[in-house]
């Protein structure tokens, strides 16, 4: 659990992973490593790498199709993240409807 | 994943009432958390809640604007060390007072911390929460 929170959040913590992913979830379809470094700029090499850590927190999974070896984008985990936002945003309006309640009063 | 927070309430009463209630500590302390708080800008505030068995969070962090009817400061969380902004906009209506709130940098929370935030949030701080509602009921 501890191991899976800290991958994700190592994951999405760097701005170009963060667009590697979104731009997987945009084009709603599978990319191959060639495609994404192209739509980058950056070497093969490094989106391996970020590729890599995207995987290991559960973000983007592969499947072969033919030759090619594809990466899909897997929004799930992001839900344990936006229930942890939740909290906050749950605590701000909780708060707020204290704040009414202590000014009505 | 969007980094920002923001919420908006309107209340029935003048602005001066909004801001001292946002503003004062002792008025913080009222509705929202046990605080040492100054509106000057550089004054370095806490808010604590009452330990519950969960072992409720603090929050402390440095006033960085305090002026009639803007607040911000910045918001850390117990010892985590990771820093968010807090702010608080307040805007004259015609049913009353607008208050817009704005919690930024939440993208902040990375690493380990982020553990640390994850456990302190689901377990303490939801009880801080229920703590809070049911001391507001």
């Amino acid at each position: 659990m501890q191991d899976r929170i800290t991958q994700l959040f190592k994951a999405i913590a760097d701005p170009t992973r963060r667009d590697i992913f979104h731009a997987l979830v945009i084009t709603s379809s599978a990319l191959s490593i060639t495609q994404i470094a192209n739509q980058f700029e950056i070497s093969r090499q490094g989106v391996t790498k970020h590729i890599k850590t995207l995987e290991e927190a559960g973000l983007i999974y592969f499947d072969t199709k033919g030759r090619q070896r594809l990466c899909y984008a897997n929004a799930t985990p992001l839900k344990e993240l936006s229930k942890w936002i939740r909290h906050y945003e749950q605590f701000w309006d909780d708060s707020l409807d204290g704040l009414g309640n202590y000014l009505d009063n | 994943m969007k980094d920002t927070i923001t919420t908006a309430k309107v209340f029935n009463h003048p602005i001066d009432k909004v801001w001292n209630a946002i503003s004062k500590g002792e008025e913080i302390s009222t509705w929202f958390l046990k605080a040492d708080f100054k509106a000057e800008k550089g004054y370095q505030y806490t808010f604590s809640s009452e330990p519950n068995e969960k072992g409720c969070t603090s929050i402390h962090g440095i006033v960085k604007e305090a002026t009639p009817y803007v607040l911000v400061y910045t918001w850390i969380v117990a010892d985590t060390e990771v820093e968010t902004t807090v702010t608080w906009i307040l805007e004259s209506v015609a049913e009353g007072t607008k208050l817009y709130l704005k919690h930024s940098g939440i993208s902040n929370y990375a690493g380990d911390t982020a553990i640390a935030m994850f456990e302190s949030f689901s377990g303490g701080w939801t009880g801080c929460i229920n703590q809070l509602t049911d001391y507001l009921k």
